[in-house]
């Protein structure tokens, strides 16, 4: 490993949350509020076309009905908060500079050690990881690294609101089409006052050159963020997406409210990996905190396509979301891997959906949840297996280990089954860590802390695995370190 | 008289003009401790109303179809005749037993063969129950059929009228089961509400059948809550036999609450009805409790069998196993929703909880949800669905043996089902629920010939 990684990767394991510091950069912010004119305001902020502000419309006066109904909020999760106050966030803001960076030199230096206190040194990342960062602040991107070799091979990695300019064919046509804005309260949200996110397009037969990776970053105290990605893999592509994320210690709480959109075609692939560590609140009282209220759905379209969502999940106050694949193409593939970490008063209540509709499609669950101190953690899942979709194969487990005994895990999945021909599997175990495998530890001498260590991280290891190298060694570190204070 | 539900106004205000009409007279029962729940009950009724599948409880289950119809509540004390020879037809060959018949949520004397009871054991209907032995009525009634957010608990709550009541004291062991045959005649179509209390005291042990019958082609709405108690040691060995007709639906809410060191298991078989609603609450409130749960579906044509399942480990050290199996045919649909719930500080509890298919058909739907909801870290809980076909090579084994198609079929799907049949330690039962059995399997593919 080069020295700058294992610095990099030592930066995110050190010990206290140290993310939580604030970034002096005076941010162009709009007032706080929703109404149709801050949504006509962001569009024409981020210069976007006419169709776009029509389609935000649109979603918003669909949002203003669900607003009016007080039974649209979703309260069924298993989580308990206080709704957030949708008129009292900013819904832009953006770096005082102007909106785009050609190059790193003209970012501004505040921004540029912000992401080096956060681990993240850009222009060493450029030479030895071989990762194009599209690095989001706040919602607009500032730098946006390796797009001249993407270039080459043809593959459209940049910001959202510059792809609607450049290449509105693919967004217009792609955009909602998995997420319509009608699809849920958050996801109409998002669809009105999106600010930013990523976007990427691989065309037919390449296979992207690297991995591709945003690092989110909430920044400005009263904003929320509601970025929209969008990645379409056309026919017998390949990409692996990387997401990561970490937020600034505050009081309020934060909305985000995001929604990401995959679309593979016959023969693509497409791997979307996650790690949250947003800022979880105050550890004693709970206060504080990110409200992390997702929806991320991709769709197989074509036949032999394949979708594969991971993530790792230690941050938030609360954290609600369901990465989804909806297989419709024949012989698809779904896969879910998560990891979901909850302690202190954190909440999570996380999982996917299958929805099974061509035939010989096959989807794999592998959900491993830990709580601690006074955390639940909850498994929600569908598994849905249509009229149509012959030898359909499923198998899902769900796995909780509980550490300390004022916590909870729960699941929750559903399964609908709707042609003979299906096979479905599903199981789930809850259980604390074996008295046995502590007791080996220790007689290996291992202390406590170390031994529940490694036996977390065996507990989770078939989900580590399956992220990119650069991800998996870094999520093993914030395992470790999340882990810090949980014995006793 | 009989009272009709009144279909032009809303299900609803049915059922609470019906109360209007008939409190004060046909439901005055001859207890204080029954009548004393109906004002609650219809109140709470009235906020709740008829549940929908808006609810997530109801999801699957749009029980407001079967509601809304013309039924007529037989509520006067007259049972219609039955003819003993249309008895004969339905009973269990070979089962000794002490026999109680109920016909329309009353129980029958006359058809009845109690035969002799161990000392201080009661078997006799409900509204008997409340005149003789008001206390253990009183000490046990409404107490674990909890109304708050169960609407149709909170229905036959408020119009409580009879069903059977048993009472095993302290001690005593029930050598031979108690079979209770519940019949259900008439002409026009009837909705029901039967009220059974079982009470084993302190290390009483006993064994309770009950089967479902209808002697009508009339379509019936049986709204059935039931409620078991299982004091410190002691042991009850529940079985219900759902063989109704084809137009014959039912919501059925079991609340069983039991305490240290004592085992309730219960396993429900259904063969038949058109809708069918099973809700089974399971509490058991002491150390080293044991809580065994089976069931046992097998659909046809456009049944709908929906079990929903919940245990309640309120208590450290204990103990449930959950099996349930169905096998969907035709356009016949399935839910099952089990809920494991573990209290915080219910430390030490091993909960086991399974649900496996076969689904036979393109039109078929099997709707899971294996639900565990922990609190507490001490603990070993899992569940496992599976939904799947008949393993074709198990099939292909048994041609290879000389075996036809349809026999290879048939000896696969009893394998499957056997599971649930073994559980029954009444062999008479065994022999009958065996032989129901294989008479289904082998339909499926005489039709399908």
């Amino acid at each position: 490993m080069s020295q700058s990684e294992t610095e990099y990767l030592e930066g995110v394991a050190s010990k206290e949350y140290e993310h939580g510091w604030h970034t002096d950069v005076e941010s162009g912010k709009a007032p706080k509020g929703l109404n149709e004119d801050i949504v006509r305001y962001i569009s024409q902020r981020k210069d976007e076309p006419e169709w776009l502000l029509g389609w935000r419309l649109k979603a918003f006066r669909y949002f203003k009905m669900l607003m009016e109904d007080e039974d649209s909020y979703p309260e069924w999760a298993h989580l308990k908060y206080v709704k957030p106050d949708l008129q009292d966030i900013s819904y832009f803001s953006a770096p005082k500079d102007k909106a785009q960076y050609d190059s790193l030199d003209e970012v501004p230096d505040e921004l540029l050690e912000t992401f080096e206190r956060l681990g993240i040194p850009l222009q060493e990342q450029k030479q030895l990881t071989g990762v194009a960062v599209d690095a989001v602040m706040d919602s607009v991107s500032v730098a946006t690294t390796f797009k001249e070799k993407l270039k080459e091979k043809g593959v459209l990695f940049m910001s959202f609101g510059e792809a609607a300019r450049q290449h509105p064919e693919i967004v217009r046509e792609h955009l909602g089409s998995v997420i319509p804005y009608t699809d849920n309260y958050f996801a109409a949200l998002n669809s009105a006052v999106f600010s930013d996110g990523s976007f990427v397009y691989v065309p037919e037969g390449v296979r992207c050159p690297m991995e591709l990776s945003t690092y989110f970053r909430i920044n400005e105290q009263g904003t929320g963020q509601f970025e929209r990605t969008l990645i379409v893999a056309e026919k017998g592509s390949y990409v692996s997406y990387l997401e990561g994320c970490t937020a600034p210690m505050r009081k309020e709480n934060q909305l985000h409210a995001a929604c990401v959109e995959l679309v593979a075609h016959e023969d693509a692939e497409i791997k979307y990996s996650t790690i949250q560590n947003w800022y979880p609140g105050n550890p004693e009282t709970g206060e504080g905190g990110v409200y992390n209220l997702v929806t991320k759905r991709g769709i197989c379209k074509g036949d032999r396509s394949k979708i594969s969502w991971t993530q790792l999940e230690t941050g938030s106050a609360v954290t609600q979301k369901y990465p989804s694949v909806i297989l419709k193409g024949d012989d698809s593939v779904g896969e879910f891997y998560s990891v979901a970490f909850t302690k202190g008063h954190q909440q999570a209540d996380t999982g996917t959906k299958m929805v099974h509709l061509g035939k010989n499609t096959k989807s794999t669950i592998i959900s491993k949840g830990i709580s601690a101190g006074k955390a639940q953690n909850s498994y929600r899942g569908l598994v849905k297996v249509g009229k149509n979709a012959e030898n359909a194969r499923n198998f899902s487990q769900c796995d909780s280990l509980l550490i300390g005994d004022q916590c909870g895990a729960h699941t929750f999945p559903y399964i609908e089954i709707g042609n003979p021909s299906a096979q479905v599997e599903h199981e789930a175990t809850t259980s604390k860590v074996g008295e046995d495998q502590m007791f080996y530890c220790h007689q290996r001498g291992l202390g406590e802390e170390e031994a529940l260590k490694l036996i977390v991280n065996g507990f989770c290891k078939e989900i580590l695995a399956e992220l990119p190298m650069e991800f998996a060694v870094e999520a093993k570190e914030l395992l470790a370190i999340e882990l810090e204070g949980s014995v006793g | 008289m009989p009272t009709t539900l009144d279909t032009s106004a809303p299900a609803k205000d049915r059922f609470l003009s019906a109360f209007e009409m008939s409190n004060g007279q046909a439901l005055n029962g001859k207890n204080a401790s029954i009548s004393s729940h109906r004002e609650a009950a219809i109140q709470r009724f009235a906020e709740l109303g008829v549940p929908t599948n808006k609810l997530e409880a109801w999801k699957y289950t749009d029980i407001s179809k079967i509601v809304d119809r013309e039924y007529t509540l037989p509520l006067s004390m007259n049972v219609p005749d039955v003819d003993a020879s249309d008895l004969d037809d339905v009973l269990i060959e070979d089962l000794d037993a002490h026999r109680v018949v109920t016909v329309n949520g009353r129980v029958h004397n006359g058809l009845s063969d109690i035969g002799t009871l161990p000392d201080g054991v009661v078997v006799s209907s409900l509204a008997d129950a409340g005149a003789n032995h008001p206390d253990i009525v009183e000490a046990h009634y409404g107490k674990y059929a909890d109304f708050e957010d169960e609407a149709m608990t909170a229905l036959n709550t408020a119009f409580v009228q009879d069903g059977l009541f048993v009472y095993v004291p302290s001690g005593t062991a029930v050598e031979k089961p108690i079979y209770a045959v519940h019949l259900t005649v008439s002409d026009a179509d009837v909705m029901i509400q039967p009220r059974h209390l079982f009470v084993v005291e302190d290390g009483g042990i006993a064994t309770i059948i009950e089967m479902q019958h209808t002697l009508t082609d009339a379509r019936v709405f049986t709204n059935t809550v039931r409620e078991a108690y299982v004091g410190a040691r002691g042991n009850l060995d529940h079985y219900i036999g759902q063989v109704e007709s084809d137009a014959s639906s039912q919501v059925q809410t079991t609340a069983a609450y039991h305490e240290d060191n004592s085992v309730f298991s219960t396993n429900t078989i259904t063969l038949s009805g058109e809708m069918v609603r099973n809700n089974l609450t399971i509490t058991p409130d002491g150390e080293f409790c044991e809580s065994n749960l089976y069931g046992l579906y097998l659909g046809k044509d456009q049944m709908h069998v929906d079990n929903q399942t919940l245990v309640d480990h309120v208590h450290a050290d204990c103990v449930s196993n959950e099996l349930y199996k169905n096998v969907l045919n035709d356009a016949s649909k399935g839910v099952f929703n089990g809920k494991v719930f573990v209290r915080p500080d219910s430390q030490r509890i091993n909960a086991y909880q399974s649900n496996k298919s076969i689904v036979l058909s393109n039109e078929a739907n099997m709707y899971t949800k294996p639900e565990l909801e922990i609190y507490a870290d001490d603990v070993q809980c899992s569940h496992g669905a599976t939904s799947g076909q008949l393993d074709e090579e198990g099939i292909f084994y048994l041609r290879s043996r000389g075996l036809s198609e349809k026999r290879a079929r048939i000896l696969m799907l009893q394998a499957f089902a056997q599971d649930i049949v073994d559980e029954i330690r009444v062999d008479a039962l065994r022999e009958h629920m065996t032989h129901r059995l294989r008479e289904r399997f082998a339909s499926y593919f005489d039709r399908s010939e």
